[in-house]
């Protein structure tokens, strides 16, 4: 079967450069974003980061209102940033919502990406219990049933905390779930402790479950990263198109950082199944500027580097990664000046402390 | 006779004829001589190839990663005892699972051969219950009992359980009258007729029914862990794909494979053992 | 995963009504105990409250789209599996080379569990259609190749002898001689593919990305903790499974007698 598969991709390689180098010209193009992560019972929407409001207020679209030959289509994954990896490995996504870790495997396997902008940078992890559960700190957790979907930026967040409190993923019983499995399996309590976010904020509204930790107003590093992606493929093939999807999605970032769309911004969100009151509390206390920006700042690229240690040091990576040329941030940066947005979001230095411009 | 039970899980699997499996050890060998040799021409064309490609990287490793890549992977996970560990643990919810329904069904398909009402009452039941594949009572026995270990003994029991008692049943059914009248001729009580005639009729079928039963418990306990688990083989398959690790994803299939391959081959060696023994009735 | 009754369909007993009693005894216990609150409804939702979900899912539209989904991936997957199938039994019977060349291998690789091969599919061909249609057809393929195998290279000798007095060529051979004798072999084969490949739709679309599906609509019911949903979901898998063994049983009858 290899032999015969590997044909027919190399058959619609070629077909691909075919219609790629024609492309040059004004054939139609579509553009195929994935996202990973998928709304309340698999609706075709996320929340809590500029790129979900890039989806759901339509900004990628209204760039190429204008080009009837421009296609965007939306890709959400249950499977998460691991599913996200294998379409890209297949050819089916040009640019990816995407959480560290996945992207950091997907390099490590060889899978041509840039990394453009970030994207629910700063987003905190919690950590639930059952309502009527005896765990009520991280160290509690030792020994006890906890549900993270494994590979994501989740889990490696996971790792952060854990070790921080004296743990390791093993002195743990960790059970691998996606969000919508983990969140039945809590409210059900045939587990002890469930990672994730709204999911787990909307359980602690309606009594189903309690939080127990979350890393917000936590070190910023326990934090997860996320970011926008493109394809080499495609940047290569169409970096006019490449500059134009990363304004989108700048300009959603700064939408959703202007403090006076809060509440609009909440009820854009919503679309994703996710109450406005349970992505309130997920956003209370800290500014959208800090939460939605686009930066790659020293923050972010350390953390990135040091996501790529601690998953080698603890077994999830078995070799290094390269992150040469692996940020490309000069469609960001044309981006900031081209909207004029220049010093408007704060970057971090490496010890996660604003870093005066 | 509308239903032929015993003879369809072998033309399923469209395994070997018995006969040709109880040919002395020495001859079979003999003749898997150039079987093997035959065999190994595929692989002899295949590796060279696939760690070319690999090498050069026409095959990229998110296809297919290179053999010597996968046999260290396998090598490593053996040393670790991570594979061992795994394929333990899938092993013993097997056996658990496959026992007690290998039980169950085999007193359940007893019951159903011998007393006319008994079949009556429970046979359109388990009609019922072999036409909704395994796959699909695993959500529902999820949100019944629960994701723990119960589930995956429930989910193998009833895989086990349908092949067993259809074949018990259809065993029993298939003595010929002749044979329990003349024991009635010979004045046999129930327990003489149970043990001298019933018995050794249907044992081949009934241990056909018994390994179908257990390839099912294999596949069955593959898709409950690969869908609600943990840790063991299927498991396995979860991790690594998650991790993009296609070594790991390959190893895991393998040793499914070649533990499904051994156990068949196993019972299948069995059976072609008490097929001679058994007496022949026609 | 394979639960797959005798291809001919066991004949229902005589005494219906004796059939009746367990069923009937069921329902009413499970009835009476969700009425009188001895069961927790959750898990057993009274019987009204499953149909009024069928009611309500069938008018909604989502039904019809789910099963619609299922059929399609189920019969694109059988065709492309059971061509493949016939394709390769057919070469598999004839050359002695090909069998054995690729047969160890091809017995090697049955041998693994079917669902096994999700994980490496689905890392092969993404998250599309074709994934899920390629594993339905890496399932029916598998018995149809068996089936034709042995039905081709069981051609009987006479008939044989009879080809070569009349100096057949060898796609003569092939048509008129080999592949007629092999064809209820072959239909046969055809027959459990389409069960497989059932058996497999269901499979790919829990485990594969979530699309329409009457797989994915029993997930996402248990998700929801939604077991009028579930329930629902099982009795369409069941009855659509009957459905396709029974309407494969009868044209593989008539095509056999018409042979």
């Amino acid at each position: 079967m290899p032999p015969t598969r590997r044909l027919l991709i190399r058959a619609a390689f070629a077909a691909a450069t075919l219609i790629s180098a024609q492309a040059a010209g004004a054939d139609p193009v579509t553009i195929r974003i994935g996202y990973a992560a998928i709304g309340v019972d698999n609706r075709p929407f996320a929340e809590g980061t500029s790129a979900a409001t890039a989806r759901a207020g339509n900004f990628v679209e209204d760039e190429f209102k204008g080009a009837p030959d421009i296609k965007v289509e939306w890709y959400f994954f249950k499977g998460a940033g691991p599913a996200v990896n294998e379409a890209i490995a297949n050819n089916q996504l040009d640019f990816a919502y995407q959480g560290d870790l996945p992207s950091i495997i997907g390099r490590a396997n060889g899978l041509k990406t840039k990394l453009l902008l970030a994207s629910g940078a700063h987003k905190p992890t919690y950590i639930a219990s059952p309502i009527d559960s005896v765990v009520a700190s991280i160290k509690d957790l030792k020994g006890r049933k906890v549900a993270v979907q494994r590979g994501t930026n989740g889990h490696l967040s996971l790792i952060k905390v854990l070790e921080a409190n004296g743990l390791a993923e093993r002195d743990l019983q960790i059970l691998n779930m996606d969000s919508a499995t983990a969140n039945a399996a809590l409210a059900a309590k045939e587990i002890d402790a469930a990672v994730g976010d709204t999911g787990l904020i909307s359980l602690a509204e309606k009594k189903l479950a309690k939080i127990v930790y979350t890393t917000k107003g936590d070190d910023p590093r326990f934090g997860r990263y996320a970011h926008v992606l493109v394809t080499e493929a495609f940047e290569t093939a169409h970096p006019d198109l490449t500059q134009r999807v990363t304004n989108a999605f700048v300009r959603a970032a700064h939408w959703s950082s202007e403090e006076a769309n809060r509440q609009e911004l909440l009820e854009l969100w919503g679309k994703s199944g996710t109450s406005t009151s349970v992505l309130a509390e997920f956003f209370a206390g800290e500014t959208l500027k800090y939460r939605n920006t686009p930066l790659i700042d020293e923050l972010f690229i350390d953390q990135y580097r040091q996501a790529a240690a601690k998953s080698k040091e603890f077994g999830l990576l078995r070799r290094d990664v390269d992150f040469n040329g692996w940020f490309e941030t000069k469609y960001l940066d044309a981006a900031i000046k081209d909207l004029k947005l220049e010093g408007y979001w704060t970057p971090y230095d490496a010890s996660g402390k604003p870093r005066a411009n | 006779m509308s239903i032929d039970a015993v003879e369809t899980p072998r033309r399923l699997l469209s395994l070997p004829r018995p006969t040709a499996l109880a040919a002395p050890l020495a001859g079979a060998l003999r003749r898997a001589a150039p079987t093997v040799a035959w065999g190994l021409v595929l692989p002899a064309v295949a590796l060279p190839g696939w760690y070319l490609a690999a090498r050069s990287g026409v095959l990229p490793e998110q296809i297919l990663p290179a053999p010597a890549y996968v046999w260290s992977t396998f090598v490593d996970m053996v040393r670790s005892g991570e594979l061992a560990s795994h394929a333990g643990i899938s092993l013993l919810r097997v056996v658990e699972g496959f026992g007690l329904g290998m039980i169950i069904g085999l007193v359940a398909g007893a019951a159903m051969g011998l007393s006319r009402r008994v079949d009556d009452m429970l046979h359109p039941f388990f009609i019922a219950l072999s036409q909704v594949p395994t796959l699909a009572w695993i959500p529902f026995l999820m949100l019944l009992v629960g994701i723990g270990e119960p589930l995956k003994i429930l989910v193998i029991v009833k895989a086990t359980l349908v092949p067993v008692v259809i074949n018990t049943r259809a065993g029993i059914r298939n003595i010929p009258k002749g044979l329990l009248e003349v024991g009635d001729v010979l004045r046999f009580t129930t327990g003489q007729k149970l043990r001298l005639i019933v018995l050794p009729g249907t044992v081949p079928p009934v241990f056909t029914g018994i390994r179908y039963g257990l390839t099912h418990a294999w596949i069955a306990l593959v898709s409950v862990e690969l869908l609600a688990s943990s840790e063991g083989l299927g498991y396995l398959l979860v991790w690594g794909r998650q991790m993009f690790w296609l070594d790991t994803v390959v190893v895991g299939m393998i040793v499914i494979g070649l533990i499904g391959y051994v156990s068949d081959r196993l019972l299948a060696s069995v059976e072609a053992r008490l097929q001679r023994w058994a007496p022949r009735h026609d | 995963m394979t639960d797959v009754a005798a291809p001919n369909g066991p004949r229902i007993a005589p005494s219906v009504h004796r059939g009746l009693v367990l069923p009937v005894a069921l329902l009413a216990a499970w009835e009476l105990s969700s009425r009188l609150g001895l069961a927790d409804p959750r898990f057993l939702p009274p019987l009204e409250i499953i149909a009024r979900s069928g009611w309500h899912e069938m008018m909604e539209g989502r039904l019809w789209g789910d099963l619609l989904a299922s059929l399609r991936r189920d019969l694109s997957g059988f065709g492309l599996g059971a061509t493949i199938g016939i394709a390769l039994g057919t070469v598999l019977g004839l050359s002695r080379l090909a069998d054995r060349i690729l047969t160890p291998w091809f017995n090697g690789l049955k041998q693994i569990a079917l669902v096994a091969w999700i994980p490496l599919i689905s890392m092969w061909f993404g998250f599309d259609e074709a994934a899920k249609v390629v594993f339905v057809a890496l399932a029916a393929c598998i018995p149809v190749v068996l089936n034709t195998q042995e039905g081709v290279r069981a051609a009987p000798l006479p008939l044989i002898e009879v080809g070569r007095t009349l100096r057949f060529s060898r796609t003569q051979f092939l048509l008129r001689l080999h592949l007629p004798a092999a064809l209820p072999s072959i239909l046969t084969g055809l027959h459990l593919g389409l069960i497989y490949a059932w058996l497999a739709t269901v499979g790919a679309e829990y485990f594969m990305a979530v699309g329409p599906g009457i797989g994915g609509l029993i997930i996402a019911g248990r998700e929801r903790f939604d077991m009028p949903l579930v329930l629902l979901g099982i009795l369409i898998l069941g009855c659509i499974g009957f459905a396709i063994d029974r309407m494969a049983g009868w044209i593989e009858h008539r095509l056999i007698r018409w042979h």
